[in-house]
């Protein structure tokens, strides 16, 4: 206990310098303003600012791209209420009662909710990733190479499981990921590997090539394409306090939605979206006001929104503890690291105590931060929607085309971009779910290196996998996971679910 | 009974990636499980693609219909001419004057080509000149400076929507100019040409 609070103290002295704060404060800002805006994602923006990081120390990086993470929940509610228009695909139930509160006229009370259910949310969230990290770091240290490509394996098998549309799909995505990963040099041969002669690709495909072409310009393709629907402030806000009654009924809801939210967040291939809806699913069924839903039950706002941003947090801790990213936006942060020259892995809370600690309070603070951005400032985060896309196309793709160029100075990297912004686009034509793609992309080289060491130990025989204990639960558990979403009356379920 | 053309044609890609991969794959040792080659992981990866592209092939047969979007003649003329236009214009323009091959001009400048035959067809043209767009951004910059990079990147792609004005085009350009300005030159400070040089 004293040392948590020792450590705290310490990540508190980093999270409170002045360059930190101002990059808290920068992420959660840009973080709250995509949140508002619809077709543009986190992890679009992330991987558009990865390059503008590389400039700061590896800890103001992250801290800056967590705070666009967890800012877009916050932002994203804003719109799904007052305009019935959710700016991320986590605050999609938040419109079912929310806008049907601000019909109501207590707009106001619904963005109050939101943003206070979120603060308390974020705050047990990062209690919880201050309490859980040191814990499971010394249980992934007795890890071996065999348990390692097993968790890696159940990462991969829970991010495709959990991905939107088909399951054997997101499978072969993952796949794709890991072959896309295969390109570059063999680490131990130092072989040229699908280079084909390329200098440029002996380096292995740029990461930030693929996740602005397949999120960033595949996206504006794609919206460019369907017609822009402009909605209006139909409703007013009204007042921002809630009655002694609304206060009864959303706490319990906060409180439920916190704990839902944490734990999905945790789980391998969960995150934000799975929480908040988890969340919606049990109030609905459990909460006092459950007659109430479809007319604007304040708990449908409540449990929902501290749920998807204790989520946000939460799916932090399988990356700062195991170095296993659990859904795309994770993903990105490792690429993140990687660039800066960090390993992710269990030794992280020992080595960088400085990114482990200063991130876990600067989420504290950002999201102080992000109640003062938003509740004062909703007025002027409605009046940015009425900037029109065409205006907003032209600078995602300037942004992404310095920024891609600016990794390396080299004109190949663009010109990558265009080349995975088409493979993309064919995707999103195709139904093929691209996220596991980049989880696959990000974890396949760990992989090879994992295997390659177990099964040199092994002496090439691969019972090592079931005879170690750790590794043999792991892939029981993926196994499982794999079991049960191909039967068809769960897969129901998940597409219910995942419609929304 | 109808098949799920997304499917179909997902599976399609998948088996020829599979197949490509594991074919240039037969350049690598492959070694043994235990001290495993550069082609190991590889013929894994691959392989375990080729598995699933065809559960998703037999999956098509069965998921119910769920058509592409149609094309029309013009988009299939248009997108084969422009694949092929860029594979024959890069070793040409490569052949013509070597000194195209420095900083990817060949490269480049074959994609723009390739795409502003895809703008033919009014089913490619939002996708091809957003890209070209792009591709031009990274022709230009060497010589042609940031300034003159973005403007081209922002006037192409702009085509690209046909409700921009010519106004608002050059009221973004000289924003994003001031933007990217501020951003990458006075903050970042990358390295790279800001005016034109010859």
């Amino acid at each position: 206990m004293e040392l948590l609070l020792d450590n705290l103290a310490h990540g508190f002295g980093v999270a409170l310098s002045l360059n930190n704060l101002l990059f808290a404060l920068l992420g959660a800002f840009i973080g709250t303003a995509i949140g508002v805006l619809p077709g543009i994602g986190p992890v679009a923006t992330i991987s558009l600012l990865l390059p503008i990081t590389f400039g700061q120390p590896a800890t103001t990086a992250i801290i800056m791209l967590a705070g666009i993470y967890y800012g877009a929940q916050y932002g994203g509610s804003t719109t799904a209420i007052l305009l019935n228009l959710p700016g991320e695909v986590s605050s999609v139930v938040t419109t079912l009662e929310g806008y049907k509160m601000a019909r109501n006229g207590r707009a106001g009370a619904a963005l109050t909710i939101a943003a206070l259910g979120s603060f308390f949310a974020g705050s047990v969230a990062t209690i919880l990733v201050a309490a859980s990290g040191p814990l499971l770091t010394e249980i992934a240290l007795s890890f071996g190479p065999a348990d390692y490509f097993s968790l890696m394996l159940l990462g991969l098998v829970i991010s495709a499981v959990l991905a939107q549309g088909s399951v054997v799909k997101s499978v072969a995505m993952v796949v794709l990921g890991v072959a896309l990963g295969l390109v570059g040099t063999d680490v131990q041969t130092g072989q040229q590997r699908f280079t084909f002669g390329i200098p440029e690709l002996s380096d292995g495909l740029n990461f930030a090539a693929i996740a602005m072409g397949v999120f960033g310009i595949g996206e504006i393709i794609l919206n460019l394409e369907r017609p822009e629907v402009r909605s209006v402030l139909s409703s007013k806000v009204g007042s921002m306090f809630l009655t002694k009654e609304e206060w009864k009924r959303a706490t319990p809801s906060v409180i439920r939605g916190t704990i839902i939210g944490s734990a999905l967040g945790i789980l391998p291939g969960g995150g934000a979206s799975l929480a908040s809806f988890g969340s919606y699913m049990m109030e609905r069924k459990m909460s006092r006001g459950r007659n109430e839903f479809g007319n604007g039950a304040i708990e449908g706002v409540a449990g929902p929104e501290a749920a998807n941003n204790a989520a946000a947090q939460t799916s932090f801790i399988p990356l700062l503890t195991l170095g296993i990213p659990s859904n795309a936006v994770m993903a990105l942060m490792v690429g993140a690291l990687i660039i800066q020259g960090i390993q992710p892995g269990p030794r992280m809370v020992e080595s960088q105590p400085d990114l482990f600690w200063g991130l876990i309070c600067s989420m504290w603070i950002g999201n102080v931060m992000l109640l003062v951005i938003n509740l004062p400032m909703i007025g002027m985060w409605v009046k940015l929607l009425q900037v029109p896309y065409k205006y907003m196309y032209p600078a995602i793709l300037t942004f992404c085309a310095i920024g891609v160029y600016s990794i390396n100075n080299n004109v190949f990297d663009v010109y990558q971009t265009v080349f995975f912004a088409v493979l993309g686009y064919a995707f999103a034509k195709l139904k093929m779910e691209p996220a596991p793609l980049l989880v696959g992309f990000v974890l396949g080289p760990m992989m090879e290196e994992h295997l390659r060491r177990a099964m040199l130990l092994s002496r090439g025989d691969p019972v090592v996998f079931i005879e170690r204990p750790i590794s043999a639960v792991l892939l029981i558990v993926a196994a499982l996971a794999l079991g049960l979403m191909l039967l068809p009356g769960l897969r129901k379920k998940k597409e219910a679910a995942m419609a929304g | 009974m109808r098949i799920n053309a997304k499917d179909f044609a997902s599976a399609l890609l998948l088996l020829a990636l599979a197949a490509i991969g594991l074919w240039l794959n037969t350049d690598h040792t492959l070694g043994s499980a235990r001290r495993m080659g550069p082609g190991y992981m590889p013929m894994l990866t691959f392989g375990l693609e080729f598995f699933l592209g065809l559960c998703v092939l037999g999956i098509s047969m069965v998921s119910g219909p769920d058509p592409l979007e149609r094309w029309t003649k013009i988009d299939f003329v248009s997108l084969f001419l422009g694949i092929a236009v860029t594979l024959v214009a890069y070793p040409l323009l490569l052949s013509v004057s070597p000194a195209l091959g420095n900083n990817w001009y060949a490269l480049g400048i074959a994609m723009i080509i390739g795409l502003g035959v895809m703008a033919i067809s009014p089913g490619w043209r939002k996708m091809a000149l957003i890209l070209a767009g792009m591709t031009v951004f990274g022709v230009l910059l060497d010589h042609g400076g940031l300034f003159l990079a973005i403007a081209a990147m922002v006037v192409v792609s702009a085509l690209a929507d046909p409700e921009h004005r010519p106004l608002g085009v050059i009221g973004s350009v000289v924003f994003l100019i001031a933007l990217c300005w501020w951003v990458f030159i006075y903050e970042l400070d990358i390295r790279v040409n800001i005016w034109p040089t010859f």
